[in-house]
């Protein structure tokens, strides 16, 4: 397969790794058993397995998830790749726990695409978690009816390779829409998503914590856009980078002409660890609309020396305090999380990613 | 002479290539209180601050042992366990940290690294109420993030309770009286008293008022002057100080 990639020319791309892809693409999988117990979280609700793109079925409980072909397509340039047999899940009632989904990757590229359509009124919850090696590639659709309610919370823990996401969504009016990704492990990301609140009083949140070390590549691109008024919007998003790794977020809010009574805010920090890293934020708003309220702050910075010593003066190990300030400085974008077990889960996965930086020295 | 406990000799140190601290002596032993007076810029924080290892106060010359050892060789965080404790003057805000994580992460630190058992989460936080209580700080504050929207006041009790649960051996207290009101002073002083007055402790105070003085007897006062200790002499000195001021006295 040719792979063609976008060039980091294009501004939307500019802060992107991709290097590793074609590599990747041209791989095949290690296979072999694969074992996820250890990435449920215990939530009572149904699972899936995907081992490099494919349902595992006898690991796997799906519940209201249909497995075969998708009714999504992109034209984003990774996401197109993301085409045929899929997962989709429908719900027209309220979903009584979260679904679980493990997505374990051996090596060489899987792709998945993927349909969250919400009726009117509907509420589900899910929880993705990716692990293992080699190149994850996404595509969610979700389309969600009037006063509908999705969460969904995604954690990116590979070892190795790179976890490519891109979610399309269409709120509805009234309806909820909620999304936290943790990047905690040792693979590059790019997390991309263009969320179009699509009716009045829309609510849309996307944020969370993106922790990149070594020479890895976290990337978010996100685009809110309101269509119709009276809708809100809440990006908080927290980057950390250690050793030269970078970690880039742009993020982006679009307001329609029609969409008055906006309500818009973006909150991106990041935190350098060492001055051979980089953070890269960039906020934009691109107003049509006269009566809007749109609050963006970025800020990058350096641990606060004065607390450092603070902690030191009390007992606490340089490197533990440092943890802990890392810890302090992520975790109130982990915290919107709703569920207490999941959020429990991702908070645990950053201090685990924050011990291995303790270890390091 | 054998059984000092915080013993300074001839101390130099240096903020940013600016000498400070020109040769300064003192001794403590255990069971003393000692309060150090002096005016703005003497170096009173300077001595708190190279006494605790922070960063960009350099130590040009001297020596300062804490039970014998060789305190300067030591990181911060192991001058703690060695039972060393800094009580701020300015105490740092810390926010996403709860005030019952940093004092469990801490106290435990300090455990583990003199080879003890660390402490249950209930264990832990039996003693940290008992201090809150003893302190007159709300027990809620202990779950807010650390000083974060405290008062000046919260802050400097906050600082007591942390020595509460942590109970040094020595204590170095910058300016703990510095932003209390009277009835928060007092407070502050019976906790001083309570925690720290005991035969196997001792007590550096610094202070610029008498008025803490009141509440915490010291057994000795030391005026501080361009990085020296120019006079010691018992707590009447203090009330000297008060009287006529530092300028005589330190001439």
């Amino acid at each position: 397969m040719m792979l063609a990639l976008p060039s980091t020319r294009e501004e939307a791309w500019r802060w992107s790794d991709l290097s590793a892809l074609p590599a990747l693409a041209a791989a095949s999988p290690a296979g072999g058993a694969v074992d996820a117990a250890e990435q449920w979280l215990g939530l009572g609700g149904p699972r899936l397995l995907f081992v490099d793109g494919r349902l595992d079925r006898d690991a796997s409980a799906p519940g209201a998830v249909a497995l075969g072909p998708v009714d999504a397509a992109s034209a984003h340039p990774l996401a197109r790749l993301a085409t045929g047999e899929g997962w989709t899940l429908a719900v027209d009632g309220v979903l009584p726990a979260p679904i679980e989904i493990a997505h374990i990757s051996t090596g060489g590229a899987n792709h998945l695409p993927a349909r969250i359509v919400l009726a009117a009124g509907a509420q589900a919850s899910l929880v993705e978690t990716f692990v293992g090696d080699g190149w994850a590639n996404r595509l969610t659709h979700v389309e969600l009816g009037e006063r509908a309610r999705l969460t969904r919370a995604l954690r990116l823990l590979q070892t190795t390779g790179f976890v490519s996401l891109r979610d399309e969504a269409e709120i509805g009016p009234e309806a909820h829409y909620a999304a936290t990704v943790l990047g905690a492990g040792g693979a590059g990301s790019r997390i991309d998503a263009a969320l179009e609140l699509a009716g009045k009083g829309a609510f849309a949140d996307m944020g969370g914590a993106l922790l990149a070390r070594g020479e890895q590549r976290h990337e978010a691109a996100i685009v809110m856009r309101h269509a119709l008024g009276g809708g809100v919007s809440r990006q908080v998003w927290r980057a950390v980078a250690d050793d030269s790794a970078a970690a880039s977020i742009a993020s982006r809010v679009e307001v329609a002409r029609e969409a008055q009574k906006t309500d818009g805010e973006q909150s991106l920090r990041g935190l350098l660890l060492k001055r051979s890293a980089a953070v890269n934020l960039k906020p934009e708003l691109e107003i049509f609309a006269d009566d809007v309220k749109c609050a963006h702050g970025a800020a990058v910075g350096e641990l606060d020396v004065r607390a450092l010593f603070y902690l030191e003066s009390r007992g606490i190990p340089p490197e533990a305090a440092r943890a802990l300030l890392t810890y302090a400085f992520v975790v109130d974008a982990l915290e919107l999380i709703g569920e207490g077990p999941v959020r429990d889960a991702f908070v645990a996965d950053a201090a685990r990613w924050l011990d291995g930086e303790g270890q390091k020295g | 002479m054998t059984n000092q406990m915080l013993k300074i000799d001839n101390l130099h140190a240096t903020v940013a290539d600016k000498p400070i601290l020109k040769g300064l002596t003192l001794s403590l032993n255990p069971g003393e209180i000692h309060a150090i007076m002096g005016p703005n810029g003497a170096g009173k924080s300077t001595l708190s601050y190279v006494l605790g290892g922070r960063p960009g106060y350099a130590v040009t010359d001297g020596t300062v042992t804490l039970d014998g050892k060789d305190l300067l060789a030591l990181e911060p965080h192991e001058r703690a366990a060695a039972g060393l404790f800094l009580g701020f003057q300015y105490p740092v805000e810390i926010p996403g940290v709860s005030n019952v994580q940093f004092l469990r992460t801490a106290l435990n630190a300090q455990r583990k690294a003199r080879g003890e058992e660390e402490l249950s989460a209930g264990a832990f936080l039996k003693i940290a109420r008992a201090e809150a209580d003893a302190l007159g700080l709300e027990r809620d504050m202990l779950k807010r993030p650390v000083n974060v929207g405290f008062s000046g006041g919260e802050k400097k009790r906050n600082e007591m309770v942390q020595m509460g649960i942590i109970a040094p051996r020595l204590a170095i207290l910058d300016e703990t009286d510095s932003g209390l009101d009277i009835d928060a002073l007092r407070v502050v002083g019976e906790g001083i008293n309570r925690i720290m007055r005991k035969p196997d402790k001792a007590v550096l105070l610094i202070t610029h008022y008498q008025r803490l003085l009141d509440y915490v007897k010291p057994d000795f006062v030391h005026v501080l002057a361009d990085g020296r200790i120019v006079r010691s002499g018992g707590a009447e000195l203090a009330l000297e100080l008060e009287r006529e001021g530092y300028v005589d006295i330190a001439a």
